[in-house]
């Protein structure tokens, strides 16, 4: 081979000079290839096939593949799922046993649905056994019934106060009797133990309970999940019981389907454009107090979750419903009032002021989170809209003197400024709030406040109060962020403010809930209204918020006497409208008196907060909880033995225990927040790269005064 | 002349690592240092002071003392479970005078210990308004992405809730450590009020 075809290759890239010292290098490199790889890599030329990557590079990637893969393997998994039904355990096996007959019957008025699910299982195993029965929720439900029969023996729940409740299982436990456990902690599960359940035994367990039906995008809806779930629980068993006993299935004589048996009723008097059910066939039939609804095959099995959507008709017109129950003392109302069509309301304009909470609290996350929401804001601004933007921490700060019109240049310095905003310093509300409201009316439009926070604030009703009392035309909507804001406040504010409440959970979610937000404010069909129940009507909500385009209002009363008429006012399109409803008895509506009893209560808990006596409205609360069977702090469901007076057979013997259920549907859950801060990865790996970025350096600097003297690289290689 | 330019990433890589490494250094100094702050301005608090801020421009104020005795643990809490919040204590998330009260903290800062704990441990949660004592009952491991914590305004208990697995390497994973105590003195303290979550 030869010297100079050689050199030419490799010097392809370098700026040719051609002297006694490429001669002498590129024989070097003849000689020593792998020198010359180098040389070419330590300059950055291309030299062989696998240039791309320099060595270090690779040891980064490798380091960098190493700890995703670490990452990958430290997150667990989530547990296995519950099973449905009742679980039994015995002295020697435990198996599961599903429901032989499920009975679910659902009464709807209204936004509440009572469900009572009456399920049957018999103990297959030939020892007597221990069991927990297990049914699955429907989001927001609330136990307060159960009644659960093994052989003659029959535990029935009871709304007693919470103190009582303590003692009574208290006693029982020190009789030595065998304590029966009733539980409902989650709001997804109930959960409820028996002993002694003899061979062969039928259990019959009825639970009720009260769920809300969910309103989206102009239908009610209605999902109930089902039990069958053929899955088993292998390790669970072999966790508890040793040695594992495989677990059995109870299958049941040949024929047998396990069905279940469905009845919905809807009680309305309006008119509906649709009733549908997603996963079952369903015969709906018209009945007096509106529409029943009830499982086509009587056969069908529980293997799926009942959901049931009706849509409303609406008419150009806003119409009302008010639906009325006589509960003896007083009569219990509903009213329900459904907004016209989108076609029958004429656009308003509007001004919309931005406030956004600036401070500490929001730092990280909660920011981006309220910068996302608002940048969604603006981009859902109509040219004929007028908007502001204040910020607040321990100071406010506003973007325009005066709010101006939502071009795109206004909009683009709205943007910018967000950018540039930093979480810091106290939460100092009212001023912001001070300013937002008292900006200069714009004319013919129309002011709503849109307030993004965590509501991290000590000064709550103070807070409320300025709302009260500087809010006129105003509509105040508040936006929580974070995963525990302080909702109360959040949505107390709303209230008073006319508005409504979002709560924005995830960065993920603030797309989806500020679209809603705004497709439900940008409406409003009917605003200022007023309604008149009569002398001595209690009703709620105390400050009655807008009809929106697409969302019905309601309102929950409590009457002396049954009024001929209810009259209804307010302005629609700019104009001033009025509406006469009439009143429907509706028979078994006792719905009716809880749901008022609930809001009663909420307004109760919520005084003490305006600085009401605790200890009064504690037992008021009390009172209203014992008279409407409702659960709350102050009361508690309690598992009493209702079995027919025996001789004292003490392996009979039923305790009973509080349940430790949530104030009634109230049962706040939160996410969890972020709680690693990483600094150790962190350390670590900065260490590491400045470790790296010493090495290399000292690396390099030891070859660099070699390179330009190949002929010492020579001598050194040999 | 080539050896100059080459200097350059070096310094710039250096320069970075250098910094991150003094703001990762800096976040288990500021844990330090906020909880010797916030205890001066928690024997404010006692003293009946409304509003002691530990440094002039926070945005909080001591709000109770956890304490592990057997561990020789002190700690303040916050209130609020906000990320600056957590930085300087274990917080609150709902309210410190809740009777369903839950802590939460960082598993490399304040509740680096929580996987250490044994069941029957004693915890004692101090607050402006009471002296609470409870022992440990019950661990779980739950995914924050399917699960939330059901706040249940009738238990008497306290959940300590941090990040888990507390040694992963990177922040922001999606499981957590949920430690439950239940009252110690509580005439019906066996009363089962386990930890559910929807």
């Amino acid at each position: 081979m030869s010297t100079g075809s050689h050199s030419q290759e490799i010097r392809a890239g370098c700026p040719a000079d051609p002297s006694i010292r490429d001669t002498l290098e590129s024989d070097a490199w003849r000689r020593y290839p792998e020198f010359a790889h180098r040389r070419a890599r330590l300059r950055g030329l291309p030299a062989g096939p696998d240039a791309g990557l320099r060595w270090h590079d690779r040891v980064l990637l490798i380091l960098a593949i190493v700890l995703f893969a670490m990452i990958l393997l430290r997150t667990e998994t989530a547990r296995a799922d519950d099973f449905w039904g009742i679980e039994l355990v015995s002295s020697t096996s435990q198996w599961n046993s599903m429901a032989l007959e499920t009975r679910m019957s659902v009464d709807v008025t209204g936004l509440v649905a009572r469900v009572e699910v009456q399920q049957v299982f018999i103990n297959q195993g030939s020892d007597w056994a221990e069991g927990v029965y297990r049914f699955p929720l429907p989001d927001g439900a609330a136990v307060d019934r159960m009644q659960i029969e093994v052989g003659n023996r029959i535990i029935a729940g009871e709304i007693r106060e919470r103190q009582e409740a303590r003692r009574v299982y208290q006693q029982a436990r020190a009789a030595g009797q065998v304590a029966s456990l009733l539980e409902q902690q989650r709001p997804h599960q109930y959960e409820s133990r028996l002993a002694n359940i003899g061979p062969g035994e039928t259990i019959r367990v009825t639970i009720g309970f009260l769920c809300n039906v969910q309103w989206r995008d102009g239908s009610f809806s209605l999902r109930l999940p089902m039990t069958f779930a053929p899955r088993w629980d292998n390790h669970r068993a072999s966790a508890r019981i040793d040695p594992a006993p495989a677990p059995q299935l109870t299958v049941p004589e040949s024929g047998h389907h396990r069905p279940l048996r469905l009845e919905f009723l809807l009680r309305t008097s309006l008119g509906y454009n649709s009733i549908e059910s997603r996963y079952h066939d369903v015969d709906i039939s018209l009945v007096p107090e509106g529409y029943r609804v009830a499982l086509l095959d009587e056969r069908d099995l529980p293997d799926r979750d009942f959901e049931l959507t009706w849509t409303p008709e609406l008419g150009a017109e806003p119409r009302a419903e008010l639906l009325t129950w006589d509960g003896g003392d007083a009569v219990y109302a509903q009213l329900m009032l459904a907004p016209p069509l989108l076609e029958g309301l004429e656009p308003q304009a509007r001004e919309v002021v931005f406030i956004i909470d600036t401070s500490g609290s929001m730092e990280g996350a909660p920011l981006n989170q309220a910068r996302a929401a608002l940048k969604n804001g603006l981009e859902q601004l109509e040219p004929s809209d007028a908007f502001n933007l204040i910020q607040f921490n321990s100071e406010t700060e506003q973007l325009f003197d005066q709010s101006v019109p939502a071009t795109d240049h206004h909009r683009a310095l709205a943007r910018e400024y967000l950018e540039g905003l930093q979480a810091d310093g106290g939460t100092v509300m009212a001023p912001a709030l001070e300013a937002a409201l008292s900006l200069p009316a714009l004319h013919g439009q129309f002011r709503q406040v849109v307030f993004i926070t965590d509501g991290s604030v000590g000064n709550e009703p103070e807070l409320l109060l300025q709302i009260a009392e500087q809010l006129e035309g105003s509509r105040l909507f508040t936006v929580g962020i974070g995963s525990a804001p302080n909702s109360w406040f959040m949505r107390k504010a709303a209230e008073t403010g006319r508005g409504t409440h979002t709560h924005i959970g995830r960065l993920e979610d603030v797309e989806e809930r500020m679209v809603s937000l705004w497709t439900r404010i940008r409406n409003p069909a009917v605003s200022d209204v007023c309604i008149d129940l009569g002398v001595d009507a209690e009703y709620y909500p105390e400050v009655i918020p807008d009809l929106y385009a697409g969302e019905p209002l309601w309102i929950t009363a409590r009457m002396p006497l049954l009024p001929r008429e209810v009259f209804l006012c307010g302005q629609l399109n700019g104009q001033p409208w009025g509406l006469n409803a009439r009143p429907r008895l509706s028979e078994g509506a006792e719905a009716l008196a809880t749901l008022w009893a609930r809001k009663k209560i909420e307004a109760l808990e919520d005084s003490i907060v305006y600085g009401a006596d605790p200890d009064a409205i504690k037992s008021e609360v009390t009172d209203i909880a014992l008279r409407h069977e409702l659960l709350t702090r102050h009361t508690s469901l309690v598992a009493v033995d209702r079995t027919p007076a025996r001789a004292s057979d003490v392996t009979l013997g039923r305790a009973s225990i509080p349940s430790l259920l949530p104030a009634g549907s109230t049962a706040a859950s939160a996410g969890f927040p972020a709680t690693a801060t990483g600094w150790v990865a962190q350390v670590l790996l900065s260490a590491l790269t400045l470790l790296m970025a010493t090495g290399l350096y000292l690396f390099c600097g030891r070859r660099l005064p070699l390179s330009p003297s190949p002929a010492v690289d020579g001598t050194s290689l040999k | 002349m080539t050896g100059k330019w080459r200097r350059w990433p070096f310094a710039a890589v250096f320069i970075t690592a250098a910094l991150l490494l003094i703001e990762a250094l800096w976040i288990p100094v500021k844990a330090e240092m906020a909880q010797a702050l916030m205890e001066r301005a928690w024997s404010r608090v006692m003293r009946g002071e409304s509003e002691a801020r530990p440094w002039p421009w926070a945005d909080t104020a001591p709000a109770g003392i956890l304490e592990l005795p057997e561990r020789g643990i002190r700690q303040i809490i916050l209130e609020g479970a906000s990320g600056r919040n957590l930085a300087f204590g274990p917080a609150a998330l709902n309210g410190v005078h809740q009777s369903d009260l839950v802590l939460s903290g960082h598993r490399d800062t304040h509740f680096r210990f929580l996987d250490e704990l044994q069941p029957g441990e004693r915890i004692r949660i101090q607050t402006t308004q009471s002296l609470r004592e409870f022992a440990v009952t019950q661990f779980d491991i739950v995914d924050s992405r399917n699960r939330e914590l059901v706040l249940d305004p009738s238990a008497d208990r306290l959940t300590l809730v941090t990040c888990y697995p507390l040694d992963a390497a990177a922040a922001g994973g999606p499981m957590r450590l949920v430690v439950t105590a239940l009252p110690l003195a509580a005439p019906d303290s066996d009363s089962r009020i386990a930890r559910h979550y929807p």
